[in-house]
C-alpha cells in the first residue's frame, strides 16, 4: 500500500492530516506537479483524472479523490471517528465537509488557479474570475467566524474531516494573501486549536 | 420529514432520484429559486449556504447538501445499497461520485451560470469563462464515455449514487448548459439510455 502525492499541494495534505489523526502510517511516493508528471501517460493509467493524492492498495487497484481515500481508512479503522458517529452525525459531518469544500477551499483554489503563475498555460485563466473567487472566499471566512461562535469545531463538538478541509483551505489561502483576521475571534480560536494539533504538521 | 425542493434545479433532482430508488416517499415543498425564495431569511436559517435541497427532520432540524442527505437516508435504509457496503466499495463509489461532481457536473454548472440569462444579476458573469467550461463539458463527456467502456454502470456492476450524479449532470449539460451529446459516444449513450429508463429518472 502507498499513496502518490505532492507535499506542497492542498488535497494530499488533507489525507496526510487525516491519517496522522488516525495514527496510520502509509508510505508516500512523490509525483512532481511542477513538471506535470501527473499528466503523463504512466500516471494517467493510475488516475485518469490526473489528480493527487491516489491510494494504491496491495492488490494494485487505485482509489483517487482525497475524501474517498479518507472514507476507506475511516471504514477499516473507525477510531478515532472523523466522519461521524451515527447515521445523522455522518450526514452532518458530510454536510459541513462539503460546505467547507465549496465555500472555503474551492473559492481559494479558484483564486489560485486563475491568478497564479503556476497555472499560467496549464488552464485558460480568467483573472477577474479568480479575483471574484478570492472575494467570495474572504466573505465565507467571515461567515465561518459566526458559525464557530457556538461550537468548538466546525461540525459541532468533535474534531472531524470538516476541520481538516477548512484548515487546509485557509492555509492554502496564503498563496493569494488570505488569512484569518485578528477581529475574527472565533475563527482565530478554532484556527489556533486545529493548527496546534500534531497532525497539522503532517 | 419533508424535503425543500425545486423541480428544475439539478441538485434537488439528485436527491429525488435517490429517494425514488430507495422506494421512500418523502413530501416535497417547492421553493422557487427563480423568485429568490431560497435566499429569504427564513430559508437561510434552515440552510445558511442558500442551496437546495434541504431535508427537514421530524425534530425540526435541517440537513443540507444533497449527498449528505443521501448518506443519512442510506444509513436509515441500507437497501437497495447505493453508496457501498464495505470499506473498499464505499471508497470506490465515493471516488466516482466525486469525479463526476468535480468534473462534468461542476463544469456544466459553471457553463450555465456564466452564459444563461437566468443568472444575469445573480453573480458576476464571465461569458468567455462560460464558453471554456462548455468545452470542458464536451471533454468530460468524451472522457466519461471512455471510462464507462463496457461497464453496465459508472462505479461497477450495480446502480449507485455515482450513476445518479452522472445522469443528472449529463441531462443538465444537454438541456440547460447548451452542450450537445455526440452520438459517436456509444458507451455513454448506452448507459444513459439504461439509467434514463429506470422509473426513478422521472422523479
Amino acid at each position: 500500500m502507498k499513496i502518490y502525492e505532492f507535499t506542497q499541494a492542498p488535497n494530499p495534505r488533507r489525507v496526510r492530516v487525516f491519517l496522522a489523526e488516525k495514527g496510520i502510517n502509509v508510505p508516500y511516493e512523490q509525483v512532481n506537479l511542477f513538471t506535470a508528471d501527473n499528466r503523463k501517460p504512466e500516471f494517467l493509467k493510475i488516475n485518469p483524472m490526473g489528480g493527487l493524492p491516489v491510494l494504491e492498495l496491495d492488490d494494485g487497484t487505485h482509489i483517487a479523490e482525497s475524501v474517498a481515500i479518507c472514507r476507506y481508512f475511516e471504514e477499516i479503522k473507525p477510531e478515532p471517528r472523523l466522519m461521524g458517529v451515527d447515521a445523522k452525525d455522518k450526514a452532518v459531518v458530510e454536510m459541513w465537509n462539503r460546505r467547507m469544500e465549496f465555500e472555503v477551499l474551492w473559492n481559494i483554489a479558484n483564486s489560485f488557479r486563475h491568478t497564479s503563475d503556476f497555472f499560467k498555460g496549464r488552464i485558460p485563466q480568467v483573472k477577474e474570475f479568480g479575483e471574484v473567487s478570492r472575494g467570495a472566499g474572504l466573505k465565507r471566512l467571515e461567515w465561518l467566524d459566526t458559525v464557530l461562535a457556538d461550537r468548538e469545531f466546525i461540525a459541532g463538538p468533535r474534531y472531524t474531516i470538516a476541520d481538516i478541509t477548512a484548515l487546509i483551505g485557509i492555509d492554502f489561502g496564503r498563496t493569494t494573501g488570505i488569512k484569518v483576521e485578528e477581529n475574527q475571534k472565533n475563527l482565530a480560536r478554532w484556527y489556533q486549536a486545529v493548527s496546534s494539533r500534531p497532525s497539522a504538521k503532517a | 420529514m419533508k424535503i425543500y425542493d425545486f423541480t428544475l434545479a439539478p441538485n434537488p433532482r439528485r436527491l429525488r432520484i435517490f429517494v425514488a430508488e430507495k422506494g421512500l416517499k418523502i413530501p416535497l415543498e417547492q421553493v422557487d429559486i427563480f423568485a429568490g425564495e431560497n435566499r429569504t431569511p427564513e430559508m437561510l436559517a434552515k440552510n445558511p449556504a442558500g442551496g437546495l435541497p434541504i431535508l427537514e427532520l421530524d425534530d425540526g432540524s435541517h440537513l443540507a447538501e444533497s449527498v449528505a442527505i443521501c448518506r443519512y437516508l442510506e444509513g436509515l435504509h441500507p437497501e437497495p445499497n447505493l453508496m457501498g457496503k464495505d470499506s473498499r466499495e464505499q471508497a470506490f463509489i465515493e471516488m466516482w461520485n466525486r469525479r463526476i461532481e468535480l468534473g462534468l457536473f461542476a463544469a456544466a454548472g459553471r457553463a450555465f451560470q456564466h452564459t444563461n440569462e437566468l443568472f444575469k444579476g445573480r453573480l458576476k458573469q464571465f461569458p468567455e469563462f462560460g464558453a471554456t467550461q462548455r468545452e470542458t463539458v464536451a471533454q468530460q463527456l468524451q472522457w466519461l464515455d471512455a471510462q464507462i467502456g463496457n461497464k453496465p454502470f459508472i462505479a461497477g456492476d450495480h446502480f449507485t449514487i455515482a450513476d445518479i450524479t452522472a445522469e443528472v449532470a449529463v441531462d443538465f449539460a444537454t438541456q440547460m448548459a447548451g452542450v450537445k451529446l455526440d452520438p459517436a459516444l456509444k458507451n455513454l449513450a448506452r448507459w444513459h439510455k439504461a439509467v434514463s429508463s429506470r422509473p426513478s429518472a422521472k422523479a
